[in-house]
């Protein structure tokens, strides 16, 4: 799956009109900062993402509001990717209080492309969010004060514990040596019951379902 | 990026693929890295295919869209058909949502288990009966509550809240070898601090001889007859092309894709149970985000996500918690947009965000539609939305009382409240059900157990009713919601599923195959019939742990 790089970009169509419902859903400063493509570019990247119908419905969402603006007597026949601020905004709200399904997918659109812009690393550090050094200091504390106890949790992982050699009598839960051992003489007198029925019962029988 | 040994990822197969095995898992998330690892470990040859790919530790980054688009299935975009639709989430990777999620780790309430064994007719079941499992668990993954140094404002904010209501909240209990607090559980752990399946139960079974394929889809489980017979996939490629074809033959299959994909998977191999059940049943706990704004810094990306619990309103069917969204994130879920959106993100440091979860009574439906792929319907009930209002409110009310001076609420078109006050006159009005936006990350149900054939998909060990040497494990075997976060349970039950499949190894003729032990000095036996290649050879051993001669063990050579 694409993690970043390149991806397929959005048909011309829907482009124009990502590009102008990102400059009203977003914050003016992207649009000041010219920091339209770079959230394009980040939009079409988790258009690539979504599955291939959702990402179909939400490319066809962005066709049908461009065109569904021409319908709307204050847009005089254009199409929204083409309305001024004001009437794109007016055009924009009127769609988001609507509580039809095209407005559900709208919603989700908006979302999707605000998503993209905070998504930016300089408007991340605009709004104070830098978690990097922080997590490199946390981590640093971590192997400082616990470093023993993880190193031992760690090697821990892969330490038999089913099958634990010599063990025997296993505690609750853990199967150990002798349940495998049991287990095989079960299933060979299931398979001498030749009878796939039989095995089944002989199996219940057996006293594992306690 | 190196890969461990045993694991194979997409780019490393670049023609079809045939294996042989024991058993092979679909799914390396909570159930089937339980499953592998234990079955492994027991000297069964285990193959585990997984969609996802493979992601070391060192890759994860405080990069939300990047991790949307390669840890998560369908970039974390999943949406329920319904009024209101329910926002979901999949873990899709190695390791699966455990490598996505927040690691609360609470074993399953015993009124649930009751509930499973007395209305369902799940054997084995009580509270007794599973707590060897639970422990097993906790001791394996280090589950724990937090050091005090990590818990972040916005979790002491919310307790405090609660703490002025009167309220219990509890310390979350969380799958963590001393968790460093860096807020970043979805994005996946950095420090690997957070015991996933990934850092955990993975590397576990691959010790233990395991083979997992990343990158791998299964698109059917294949059988003769009544009886299984492996499964066919495909490898995914760059941009989810369709790669080589991988065809594994297995004498027992183990579902465990999560409760839309196991469903999903069985339906397309035209595996529907006689019950009818399969696919229906799905709980998904909705979720709701409440917004609070504070006068003073907050800083809620400093600290662990989701320190506390409030447990208070448990009998209602809420909880309740504080978990930190990234700027991201936040901003997808704020119902503002333009210059309104941006001044409040400019307060992202002083938001706190909570919210309920609900334990549902309204169920769902797995489907696979022609032409549109899997669909998941869900219908949310009129009581259901009721407990979720109630939740808000009541998340609400403790965020002001903790000192918020502004909430946003996540009814679409509500306005923001100022004051308890305002909270209680906005909500004297019943607020419509789709205006309610929800989000679901515990999805459950869609194969649900009881040995009741006609009543249940599998039976109470996971066995698939009526196809044999087949298994699902995962959350989609819970008969109903658990109220709480399942992954201890999902956790617990494998563990259990295993336990029942090495017993009855024979049975599922499990046992014919090459050892596969990485570590052949690890493995001794009993008798010389149980080793597989039948080149376990007599002495006098000492046990390596207590030292003391082990006399008529054998070992391999």
């Amino acid at each position: 799956m694409t993690a970043g790089g390149s991806a397929p970009h959005l048909p011309a169509r829907a482009r124009r009109a990502a590009r102008r419902f990102a400059e009203i859903v977003c914050p003016p400063e992207m649009a000041a900062h010219h920091r339209t493509d770079r959230v394009l570019g980040e939009l079409e990247l988790m258009l690539a993402a979504v599955a291939p119908e959702a990402r179909k419905a939400l490319t066809f969402t962005l066709v049908v509001l461009d065109q569904a603006a021409r319908l709307r007597p204050r847009s005089r026949g254009r199409r929204f990717s083409q309305l001024d601020d004001e009437a794109a905004e007016a055009y924009v709200r009127s769609v988001l209080a609507s509580r039809s399904v095209p407005a559900e997918f709208v919603r989700r659109l908006k979302s999707l492309v605000v998503m993209c812009y905070y998504e930016l690393p300089v408007v991340q550090r605009e709004i104070g969010y830098h978690p990097a050094p922080y997590i490199a200091a946390v981590s640093k504390r971590r192997l400082e004060s616990y470093g023993p106890e993880i190193r031992a949790g760690e090697a821990a992982v892969t330490a038999p514990e089913v099958m634990r050699a010599g063990e025997v009598a296993g505690a609750a839960g853990v199967v150990s040596a002798g349940d495998v051992a049991g287990a095989r003489d079960e299933g060979a007198r299931d398979e001498g019951a030749g009878d796939e029925g039989a095995g089944d019962e002989g199996a219940r029988e057996g006293g594992s379902r306690r | 990026m190196s890969t461990p040994a045993g694991l194979t990822t997409q780019a490393d197969i670049t023609e079809d693929l045939s294996l042989e095995c024991g058993v092979v898992i679909v799914g390396s998330g909570a159930g089937g890295a339980t499953v592998a690892a234990d079955l492994a470990e027991a000297g069964a040859d285990v193959v585990v295919l997984e969609e996802g790919g493979y992601h070391p530790t060192e890759s994860f980054r405080p990069e939300t869209g990047r991790a949307l688009r390669t840890l998560y299935r369908d970039g974390g975009g999943g949406a329920t058909i319904g009024r209101p639709s329910v926002l979901f989430a999949e873990g899709r990777c190695v390791g699966g949502s455990t490598v996505v999620n927040g690691g609360m780790s609470w074993r399953t309430p015993a009124g649930v288990l009751d509930r499973w064994a007395k209305q369902d007719g799940v054997l084995e079941i009580s509270e007794a009966e599973m707590a060897p499992y639970f422990a097993r668990f906790e001791a394996r993954n280090s589950v724990g509550t937090q050091d005090p140094e990590t818990i972040g404002r916005n979790s002491l904010l919310l307790k405090a809240g609660a703490d002025a209501e009167g309220w219990a909240i509890l310390p979350n209990r969380r799958n963590q070898l001393h968790c460093a607090g860096t807020s970043n559980c979805s994005n996946g752990c950095p420090t690997g601090a957070k015991r996933s399946m990934a850092v955990t139960s993975v590397p576990r079974a691959l010790a233990f001889g395991a083979r997992i394929i990343a990158g791998c889809r299964v698109d059917r489980v294949t059988r003769s007859g009544h009886s299984v017979t492996g499964v066919t996939g495909h490898v995914v490629g760059p941009g989810g092309v369709r790669g080589p074809r991988v065809v594994v033959r297995a004498r027992a299959v183990i579902v465990a894709a999560g409760s839309i994909q196991t469903p999903a998977l069985l339906l397309r191999s035209g595996l529907g149970s006689a019950s009818g059940q399969l696919g229906r049943n799905l709980s998904l706990h909705p979720n709701a985000n409440v917004v609070a704004f504070f006068d003073s810094d907050v800083t809620g990306w400093q600290g662990v996500h989701q320190a506390f619990q409030i447990r208070e309103f448990l009998a209602e069917g809420i909880m309740m918690s504080a978990q930190n969204l990234t700027p991201s994130m936040l901003a997808g879920v704020i119902p503002g947009y333009g210059r309104e959106l941006g001044e409040m993100m400019a307060d992202y440091n002083r938001v706190v965000t909570a919210g309920p979860l609900i334990e549902d009574t309204g169920t769902g439906r797995v489907r696979n539609v022609p032409g549109l792929g899997t669909q998941v319907f869900y219908r949310v009930t009129d009581k259901d939305a009721a407990r979720v209002v109630r939740g808000v409110e009541l998340t609400a009310e403790a965020l002001f009382a903790a000192g918020a001076r502004r909430v946003v609420l996540p009814f679409n078109g509500a306005p923001d409240v100022r004051d308890p006050a305002d909270l209680r006159r906005l909500l004297t009005r019943p607020v419509p059900r789709r205006s309610v936006e929800l989000y679901s990350i515990h999805l459950m149900g869609t194969a649900r157990m009881s040995e009741d054939p006609r009543r249940g998909v599998v039976d109470s060990y996971g066995a698939f009713h009526g196809v044999r040497g087949l298994f699902v494990c995962d959350a989609s075997v819970f008969p109903g919601p658990i109220g709480i976060n399942p992954m201890e349970t999902v956790i617990a039950l494998a563990m259990r599923n295993a336990r029942r499949l090495i017993e009855q190894r024979r049975r599922y003729a499990l046992l014919p195959g090459l050892c596969s032990r990485a570590d052949k000095s690890q493995c001794w036996l009993a008798d010389k019939s149980q080793c597989q290649m039948a080149t376990g050879v007599p002495g006098t051993y000492s046990n390596p742990e207590s030292g003391l001669p082990v006399g008529a063990w054998f070992r391999c050579e």
